[in-house]
């Protein structure tokens, strides 16, 4: 038996489980999105109906628009918080460890655990957030309670696990060559300076990473919004109205369809970012 | 003697071929003859200890039928719907499964569960007619009986004697009759600054509302529906449904609940009322209120007096009523044994919790649960008040909408105008089910 073929009968069994697990999922996705299939029941070929109900569903425009906001403010919130956590524990001081592990902890607890606890946090009457600005003479607003404050609680709760790109950044940060800091250094450059010209785009790769990461993770939030919701709809994230099609009105094919535009829409922004990349990400420039 | 000779062994080959025609016919006939099936899974949602005696309860019918049948018990404690629809796909459906009265007509829409109307009626083991009305309708779809209830736990009002007394208010009377109005007004007087034993000042209320009792409640208490009992038409924007939700605006406007956001804050609903917070609690009959209070610290604890549902402005009180059926895969909707054993189990389960769905065994609940011996002036009332929804295959959806921007948009903004969005709502049920096959 040749080398190669001894090499292709190690990854057999990952092979056969992609084809079964990944490969015919996918197919049978594409079939089940244009079916009427209940999960209980039986399914009938209806075509292209499904999307056409979708895009006539303003529950879908509606649940796409609160996805949507959340993502354009979230994916630059998380990144420059991660960012400067990372700037700031990227020394050597003694105990920084410490820090590094603080900050790292929030994205090795369940989301469930994370909702659970941020459900108290914002209670609008005992909640640490409203009574901290009760200590300050303010009123807080009713967070989840109030339609108008249903995003902001998500971004805090974002902003609070953000961390979690941490150690990915100090990997990058420890990867920037000394020799650059000193040598601006010697040419008088200050701190700011040498963030601005050394660092960011020696950063920009994973910067890169961590923004096609993040849209990916904020069109797919689902945990936190399932547990807590939200005033109305303003709660009704992409998924969460996708799991409700599904498992609660039982519209399986309907929801499959809706997992397909919600892999377009993730595909697309992520093309647009990679074609974006030649104009800022440093490694790939020529 | 030749030709003899050939006759013979004619006579002998069709002789050899009848036998094995008649071998292979007969054959056929015992392969092909469908044995009673002997074994049958039940799934369950009971977890815990509630397993322990639902498990209990399948061992003695095992037992009873010694060695005709065994049923086995499959538990799914989480996520049951979701394991249930996927058994199904699969194509391994349980044989006997509980079933939550809003989605019977799902179940059946699809064709998932048996039709019982027949063996029901042909029963001379439990009956239709042994049913409280109310309690059955939640089993029925389109006129055809699709489950055996097996529990029933109708609204009733729980009210705390001392935080009445204190206030010099009158007990609601226990068999009924008060009105809305009357309800409102009491729970008016209990709205008031009280005293915790520290000497504390906090805001006591006469009742609490947080989306529960559900919207049916308030609907009913207006003389109105959500869906008409032909599952067709939707009776969510009649003049009496909105009639009925003037009535929660006005409990909401009243301040005689806490504001929707705090309620939260004491974890759930019921809290409020095990902590003294809210004098009145409407909850299904079921609820073990007197057993946690006997369990607090002697200076936390209080008396609890009954009261039936207020009577709406249709006349009648209607006590929501929450049950569950067990239910019998489509797949053996033939099966007159599988029906007989499923009989035989919801005959078990009627001496298991509380309360029956079935008349005449209400004096069973004090041997169940014997703090409920004050409740039994009330809880027959309200068994016969009982009432489900006229729940159809697309309700999860209308209620779903019902919840999120009717109800909940209530609950933030009790000046909210209800009747353009009921409106709105119940165009969009109509055309769900103008969309039903």
């Amino acid at each position: 038996m040749k080398k190669s073929q001894i090499g292709f009968l190690f990854i057999l069994p990952w092979v056969i489980g992609f084809i079964i697990f990944t490969v015919f999922p996918i197919i049978a996705a594409l079939y089940i999105a244009m079916t009427d299939w209940s999960i209980i029941g039986q399914a009938s070929f209806i075509g292209f109906q499904n999307f056409r109900a979708i895009f006539a569903d303003p529950t879908f425009y509606k649940a796409l628009l609160v996805t949507g906001r959340y993502a354009i403010l979230a994916i630059p919130l998380t990144i420059i918080t991660a960012l400067l956590v990372a700037l700031g524990v990227n020394n050597d001081y003694k105990g920084i460890g410490i820090f590094r592990t603080i900050f790292y902890m929030p994205s090795i607890v369940s989301g469930v655990a994370v909702a659970i606890v941020f459900k108290w946090i914002l209670d609008p009457t005992y909640g640490v957030l409203n009574s901290l600005l009760r200590l300050f003479g303010l009123t807080g607003p009713d967070w989840l309670y109030d339609p108008a404050w249903v995003l902001p609680s998500y971004l805090i709760m974002a902003i609070w696990g953000a961390s979690g790109g941490l150690y990915i950044y100090l990997a990058a940060l420890r990867d920037i060559p000394r020799e650059l800091y000193e040598g601006a250094t010697i040419d008088g450059a200050g701190w700011l300076q040498k963030i601005r010209y050394i660092t960011l785009p020696m950063l920009t790769p994973i910067l890169f990473y961590n923004l096609v990461m993040g849209i990916i993770s904020a069109f797919r939030k689902f945990t936190d919004a399932y547990i807590l919701g939200g005033a109305g709809e303003e709660g009704v994230f992409y998924m969460v109205y996708l799991y409700q099609q599904a498992f609660s009105f039982y519209k399986m094919g309907y929801a499959t369809a809706l997992a397909w535009i919600l892999f377009v829409i993730i595909l697309g922004l992520t093309l647009v970012v990679n074609y974006t990349k030649k104009y800022w990400v440093y490694a790939e420039r020529k | 003697m030749r030709g003899g000779i050939s006759l013979k062994r004619k006579a002998a080959r069709r002789g050899i071929w009848l036998v094995l025609l008649v071998g292979l016919v007969l054959f056929a006939g015992c392969t092909g003859a469908k044995k009673e099936k002997t074994t049958y899974t039940f799934a369950t949602w009971a977890a815990g200890e509630e397993l322990k005696e639902f498990s209990a309860i399948i061992d003695k019918v095992n037992r009873e039928a010694a060695g005709q049948y065994q049923v086995e018990v499959l538990s799914i404690p989480s996520d049951y719907y979701v394991k249930l629809a996927t058994y199904i796909a699969a194509k391994k459906t349980p044989d006997f499964f509980w079933l939550t009265q809003e989605l019977i007509a799902k179940y059946a829409e699809l064709g998932a569960i048996a039709d019982l109307t027949e063996m029901f009626k042909g029963s001379q083991v439990l009956t239709p007619d042994q049913y409280y009305p109310g309690v059955l309708r939640s089993a029925t779809y389109n006129g055809r009986c699709y489950g055996l209830p097996w529990i029933a736990n109708p609204l009733m009002v729980y009210y705390n004697k001392d935080l009445f007394d204190a206030a010099g208010v009158p007990y609601p009377p226990a068999t009924g009759g008060w009105t809305w109005d009357e309800f409102i007004a009491t729970a008016k007087a209990l709205t008031r600054k009280a005293q915790d034993r520290h000497g504390n000042t906090y805001q006591q209320y006469g009742y609490i509302v947080d989306g529960w009792p559900n919207i049916e409640t308030f609907i009913w208490a207006g003389g109105g529906d959500i869906i008409a009992e032909n599952g067709v038409d939707v009776l969510l924007d009649s003049e009496e449904s909105l009639q009925g939700l003037g009535i929660l605006q006005k409990i909401l406007k009243s301040g005689i609940t806490p504001p929707y956001r705090e309620v939260g804050s004491l974890g759930s609903n019921n809290v409020w009322f095990e902590k003294q917070r809210v004098a009145m609690f409407m909850g299904g009959i079921q609820d073990n209120f007197e057993v946690k209070i006997a369990k607090m610290p002697a200076d936390e604890q209080f008396r609890i007096g009954y009261a039936p549902m207020p009577v709406g402005l249709d006349g009648k009180a209607h006590a929501f009523n929450w049950t569950a059926s067990t239910v019998l895969s489509s797949k053996l909707a033939k099966s007159k044994q599988a029906y007989e054993i499923m009989e035989k189990i919801t005959l078990e389960f009627f001496k298991w919790k509380i309360a029956s769905p079935i008349s005449g065994e209400v004096g069973r609940i004090v041997e169940i649960a014997p703090m409920k011996a004050a409740a039994l002036e009330t809880i027959p009332i309200c068994l016969n008040q009982a009432r489900s929804a006229n729940y159809v295959p697309e309700w999860n959806e209308i209620n779903h909408h019902l919840w999120l921007k009717l109800y909940n948009a209530m609950l933030n903004d009790p000046d909210f105008d209800y009747e353009s969005q009921v409106r709105a709502i119940a165009a969009e049920a109509r055309a769900l089910i103008a969309n039903r096959k």
